[in-house]
């Protein structure tokens, strides 16, 4: 369980007059989970990349997770870093096709040597936990609920002190999202992760928190969403 | 890490099947030429390697070489019969042998010869050396049995040669394989070919008709209506006491003593109406060509490689483009850098050695089969083979497409995750 702090935040690119993004600083308390919304454009893309240690600041800024200043870190460092404390969660999965569903769940820690005698039970453990069962299923034969879901186990191998949801929901039907909106906050509970859910879909973000609203690239609200937890 | 290149060349066999496929015929190419060229170096190279010096009529060394050693039908100039029984008569020779041709059976050369020749030039596999004017002893790559009855046609009979009735050889002894062109030949004592042919040295008129093979005869036109065949006895002896009065040779076969020898020989017999020749000179003279027509060959083979190395190089950099978000996802989800860069390049180098692989094995089956083919026609045994300085190739090859590889791989090593996961 990760807390953040964010300070002194700006991305800009090239040709573009005002920063993509621009956080002169931002806290989330360890365990908390959040919801970012915001409007195409406003920038909750860049906010993952930045997040995630994807995409570098500009110098001076300080994304502080836990201990760690990611800011600070080599190339290397954070992808290490990354793989270690970061559950990914994508709209579109990217899962990859040819391998079973455990054998993509392990990928990621496989590429990254990063395996540990346990992972495979806990690949198996974690499918159980999303709800499915056939474990060597090839993941083109999937539907997409399950394909997100087979993502959200993938996220969780590694005992992330952070969940980053980007848009998890959005294309799936209403019912997997439902689903799919379930096991996020239940399993970021039950592996004491803190979430972080970039989403417009309010059935997801209803159930968070707090919640982020971003535009053009600035903090535009961000309030605490307690009335619907419970 | 196995795995996952594993699915994913699965996933793409298509598209990796048809790189694997341009990579092995570019190579196999280049394989092909360098194999062959090599083995007919080789072959000829053994083939000439069992005779050291022919003596014939001045002309064309390489005809010359081309005719008795390689059994080349083509029109020879003869030189005096007396040379023979001169050089049999030689200390510094261990043996000379007359060759004469101009007949054939079913494709098969038949070589008027003495039993020096059929004694010296390999041990026979079965029966014996032929002792009458009417036996033969064939070579090992003659298709007939020990007693056939071979009726010589003149010249070939594809180009229209009369046959000999006056006389039938029967076999009687067949060779062991020489690799040369001899082991295609039905070699018969040079008596017969002259009688055959109304030369007929000591025994018939004199008038010198050189004739055994079409050849333009230098200087004896007094042989009347067209060839004369004269009469043989197929149960007369063999006298192979060559006489002053032999009739023309196109040329003699020359085992000298020592190299010494061979060397005075060849200075001896070069001039006053005959050519000495070492094979393996004039065959030094001809790979010379042959190495230019090589230069060519390779320089096609190598214009290949490099269009598919090309070819290879713009498919890849476009599947990087197309794998950019695939390759972004790694990344995100905490592979480091250089798996990204082992994946993608260990995946190209997979294709590229299995190409060059199988490039290397369709190479080697081509020249075998072209090998196989020249061998049929010729009976000059090409031997097709790798030598240690291939491996050198080999690695240069390899270790050359691995840093090809390597131009993909660091593409994608260098690609930021998040622009690609944008894209």
């Amino acid at each position: 369980m990760l807390s953040l702090e964010l300070s002194r935040i700006s991305v800009s690119y090239p040709g573009l007059l005002s920063p993509v993004l621009d956080i002169p600083s931002l806290a989330i308390a360890a365990g908390s989970r959040i919801a970012v919304t915001g409007a195409s454009g406003s920038g909750k893309s860049t906010l993952v990349s930045i997040l995630t240690g994807l995409e570098r600041c500009a110098a001076g800024g300080s994304i502080r997770w836990g201990d760690a200043d990611i800011a600070g870190m080599s190339e290397r460092g954070r992808d290490r870093w990354r793989g270690a404390h970061i559950g990914l969660i994508m709209q579109d999965f990217h899962l990859f096709p040819g391998l079973s569903a455990v054998d993509n769940i392990l990928l990621p820690a496989r590429l990254s040597r990063a395996m540990k005698p346990g992972d495979p039970d806990r690949a198996l453990m974690l499918l159980y936990a999303v709800g499915l069962c056939r474990a060597d299923q090839k993941i083109e034969t999937m539907s997409r609920g399950e394909m997100q879901r087979v993502a959200i186990a993938r996220a969780l191998l590694r005992k992330p002190g952070v969940l980053i949801a980007d848009e998890p929901t959005a294309s799936l039907d209403s019912e997997s999202g439902d689903a799919v909106a379930r096991l996020l906050i239940d399993l970021s509970v039950s592996n004491e992760s803190t979430l972080i859910v970039v989403s417009h879909d309010p059935r997801l973000t209803g159930q968070l928190d707090r919640r982020i609203t971003l535009s053009a690239g600035r903090v535009a609200s961000d309030r605490a969403h307690r009335e619907k937890a419970a | 890490m196995t795995r996952f290149i594993l699915a994913d060349l699965r996933r793409l066999w298509a598209g990796s099947l048809v790189i694997v496929l341009l990579i092995a015929f570019a190579t196999a190419l280049g394989v092909a030429v360098t194999l062959q060229e090599r083995a007919l170096r080789l072959g000829s190279a053994r083939a000439a390697d069992r005779f050291d010096l022919v003596v014939g009529a001045p002309g064309s060394e390489t005809q010359l070489l081309l005719s008795s050693v390689f059994l080349q039908p083509s029109p020879l100039p003869l030189m005096p019969g007396n040379v023979l029984g001169k050089l049999a008569a030689d200390p510094r020779v261990a043996w000379a042998a007359p060759v004469g041709f101009g007949d054939s059976f079913s494709g098969y050369p038949i070589v008027g010869t003495s039993t020096a020749l059929t004694t010296n030039l390999s041990a026979l596999k079965e029966g014996r050396v032929f002792s009458k004017a009417g036996e033969a002893v064939i070579g090992a790559g003659v298709t007939l049995p020990l007693g056939y009855e071979v009726k010589p046609t003149h010249g070939l009979a594809a180009l229209g040669g009369e046959t000999h009735t006056e006389l039938a050889y029967r076999i009687t002894g067949r060779m062991a394989a020489t690799g040369t062109s001899w082991d295609r030949a039905i070699l018969v004592p040079i008596q017969s070919v002259w009688n055959l042919h109304g030369m007929g040295g000591h025994a018939d008129e004199h008038d010198h008709a050189a004739e055994a093979h079409h050849a333009e005869d230098p200087g004896h036109e007094d042989h009347a209506g067209g060839h004369g065949h004269g009469h043989v006895d197929p149960d007369a002896p063999l006298d192979e006491n060559w006489t002053a009065e032999a009739p023309g040779l196109p040329a003699i076969l020359v085992k000298p003593k020592t190299i010494a020898d061979a060397y005075k020989l060849r200075q001896d017999y070069r001039g006053n109406g005959t050519l000495a020749v070492f094979p393996g000179e004039v065959l030094t003279n001809l790979y010379a060509t042959l190495g230019d027509a090589k230069r060519v060959l390779s320089a096609v083979a190598v214009g290949a490689q490099i269009l598919v190395a090309a070819a290879v190089l713009m498919v890849t950099v476009m599947h990087i483009g197309q794998r950019r978000r695939q390759i972004g996802a790694l990344r995100a989800f905490g592979a480091p850098q250089s798996a990204v860069l082992a994946i993608v390049w260990l995946e190209l180098f997979i294709l590229i050695a299995l190409g060059i692989l199988f490039g290397f094995a369709i190479g080697y089956g081509a020249a075998m089969m072209l090998s196989a083919m020249f061998s049929g026609e010729s009976g000059i045994v090409l031997p097709v083979g790798f030598i240690r300085d291939d491996l050198k190739s080999v690695a240069a090859i390899v270790l050359f497409s691995a840093m090809l590889a390597l131009a993909p791989a660091l593409l994608a090593y260098r690609q930021s995750p998040a622009a690609a996961l944008r894209a």
